[in-house]
């Protein structure tokens, strides 16, 4: 964004308080997101949109879940996995046991069932913090799988256990299992991604958003101006494990096309959990650009010397790939804990002054 | 200056132990509605402890307190804070993550109604609320003279002016009783003079009753209405700054032994 900040001036609290408060920072994002929704259904390539967008898109309604929770509320989760499973589970029994009931109202319910979940599993924050908190919603990742597994009432006796996605469609078009089209699917997911997102902004921005940093921030004097720490930790694992159940229904039924518990395992609460790392803990902006950049890296780094005509293996890619992130993880959680959102802010107040620093 | 009103927080024999430390032994004393009240003692004498028990953060085993003449032992702090009470710490209490004016905001917490849903639709009551509640805020924000600072978060802001903006979240919450623990400790004279004039306009201006802890001796005689003074968790005096100067024990125990 090649504009400056400078002589922007506001004139009233209102506008101040807007979302975004440079009337070219709203522009960038309204434009952004209408290019998104025209745009992109027209020119993109089939494996642009299904292949990368998709993924990206619902990994970071994910990372927004657990920003909300990790960032702002200061509640580290290694759970995520599994609240991404209570959705894609609870949207499976939910939309092939209710037929009638439309998709797009099946998946925030999933969403409200895994939030149900999700505050169950975060009561021990009252008394457990950090390391130990992290160790309880671990419990919570294996318990959960475990039983999803376990008890075959949730994929409806299915004798395999991974079924299909049920296909449904929104305004005639199929936008869940695998006879979908493109882009009905990129729409369906892209509308809830803009809806979370904005309202995650919402969320950000008003009172309870100020509770949540402020227990991260200092609990103490969090009681002392008169937030209480259960109900308003319990909000923030209750929003969180809404959106990431969402996340989990949205990848069962319109990106793997079945209900499977290796896509919710561990690894999978580890990469959200390195998104929001890298991408800034506390910003929406960040949940998307650690969406983007942990998903592309391998993709980038397995194409990247075939570019270049070399050709190397594999396996080697693979350990590049853990060191990059080994390295990368260390670097924002020790230099710069508001991740790819910090340094894309600093380089627009750089640009702001340019070329008179002062 | 003495302007004698109804009584607005009364303290009775309170005691609080922490296993065998006596932090308070037997405490009495009264704060009337609009003065400024004045708790003064050696390091260690129990004066954070009184704060404490005042505004919920410790209970302790013995006595009552009566806030605004209902009586009461036990209480949460957001419980104090939605009853009037606000209050500063010795060592700072912000939230470093946030900017000032998210800070000072915080203040206005136990002012906002909207429901959940108003606020993630950021719509009606959720947008409403915030404008106004931000009108109070700058208000505060004028008072205190930190408008410059608003945008930044108070983690990267010096010591003296991160003193102000907790002043400044205490009195965003329109306080009854407000405490301030040492609210100059640590700074220069001019920063002192600064929180001085502030104590006193909030206490003129906004008819804010305030109890404070201040060891700076000039300080409390120039801004108090009224002092008490602890020594090893007991009462040792209370009265007008003048009384409590001319007091013998007060000077054997206090003044003359150490100036910190
Ligand atoms: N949370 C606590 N746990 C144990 N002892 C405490 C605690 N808070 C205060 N004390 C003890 O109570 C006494 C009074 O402390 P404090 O109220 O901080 O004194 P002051 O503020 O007058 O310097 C000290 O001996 C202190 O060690
Ligand atoms: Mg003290």
């Amino acid at each position: 964004m090649l504009y400056r900040e400078a002589g922007q001036f506001k004139t009233s609290y209102s506008a101040d308080q807007a979302m975004l408060t440079i009337p070219l920072d709203r522009w960038f994002v309204f434009a952004l997101a209408a290019f998104a929704i025209v745009g992109v259904p027209l020119l993109a390539s089939e494996y642009l949109m299904v292949s990368i967008l998709l993924p990206v898109l619902i990994l970071s309604i994910a990372a927004l879940g657990l920003n909300i929770l990790t960032g702002y509320c200061g509640q580290l989760s290694l759970g995520t996995g599994a609240f991404m499973a209570a959705g894609a589970y609870l949207a499976y029994k939910i939309a092939t046991n209710i037929t009638w009931l439309p998709i797009w109202v099946v998946i925030p319910l999933a969403g409200l069932c895994a939030a149900a979940i999700g505050i169950a599993f975060g009561l021990p924050s009252l008394r457990i913090k950090g390391f130990y908190l992290a160790v309880a919603t671990l419990a919570a990742q294996f318990f959960l799988l475990w039983l999803f597994v376990k008890v075959p009432w949730f994929v409806n006796d299915s004798i395999s256990g991974v079924p299909p996605a049920p296909p449904r469609t929104v305004f005639g078009f199929q936008v869940t299992g695998a006879a979908a089209g493109d882009e009905a699917k990129y729409l369906f997911v892209l509308a809830f991604v803009i809806v979370l997102a904005w309202i995650a902004r919402n969320l950000a921005r008003s009172r309870i958003g100020r509770s949540w940093m402020a227990i991260r921030d200092m609990d103490i004097a969090a009681e002392l101006v008169g937030i209480r720490p259960l109900p308003t930790k319990l909000s923030a694992f209750a929003i969180s494990s809404f959106y990431c159940g969402v996340a989990g229904a949205l990848w069962a039924m319109c990106y793997i096309n079945s209900v499977e518990p290796t896509a919710f395992d561990i690894n999978r609460s580890f990469q959200v959990l390195f998104m929001v790392i890298v991408g800034g803990l506390g910003s929406v902006l960040g949940s998307f650009l650690g969406a983007a950049f942990i998903f592309l890296l391998p993709i980038f780094l397995n194409s990247a010397p075939g570019w270049f005509g070399y050709s190397v293996a594999s396996d080697t890619i693979t350990h590049i790939e853990f060191m990059l992130f080994g390295v990368l993880i260390i670097f924002f959680l020790i230099v710069e804990p508001h991740g790819l959102a910090r340094l894309w802010q600093i380089a627009k107040e750089k640009l702001r002054l340019w070329p008179f620093p002062y | 200056m003495t302007r004698p009103g109804d009584i607005l927080l009364s303290v009775k024999e309170i005691s609080l132990r922490f296993g065998g430390v006596r932090a308070l032994t037997d405490v009495s004393f009264d704060i009337h509605e609009g003065e400024i009240f004045a708790i003064i003692g050696p390091n260690g004498a129990g004066k954070s402890s009184m704060l404490n028990c005042i505004n919920g953060f410790y209970h302790p085993q013995e006595g009552t307190i009566t806030f605004k003449g209902a009586e009461r032992r036990q209480m949460r702090p957001h419980e104090a804070a939605a009853q009037g009470i606000s209050r500063t710490f010795q060592n700072i209490a912000l939230f470093k993550g946030m900017t000032t004016l998210e800070n000072v905001m915080t203040g206005r917490m136990l002012k906002m109604r909207a429901t959940l849903a108003e606020q993630a639709l950021y719509f009606w009551r959720g947008r409403r609320e915030e404008i106004e509640h931000r009108e109070k805020v700058e208000e505060v924000i004028d008072f205190l003279e930190i408008q410059s600072i608003r945008k930044t978060p108070v983690g990267r802001l010096p010591y003296g002016l991160q003193k102000r903006v907790e002043l400044a979240r205490a009195l965003a919450a329109e306080p009854e009783l407000l405490l301030l623990d040492e609210p100059m400790a640590g700074m220069n004279v001019e920063e002192k003079e600064d929180m001085c004039r502030f104590v006193l306009s909030t206490n003129h201006e906004l008819g804010t009753t305030i109890a404070l802890i201040e060891h700076d001796m000039g300080v409390v005689m120039d801004l108090s209405d009224r002092v008490v003074v602890l020594d090893y968790g007991k009462k040792l005096a209370e009265g007008t700054p003048d009384e409590v100067r001319g007091n013998q024990d007060v000077i054997d125990a206090y003044l003359g032994v150490s100036h910190d």
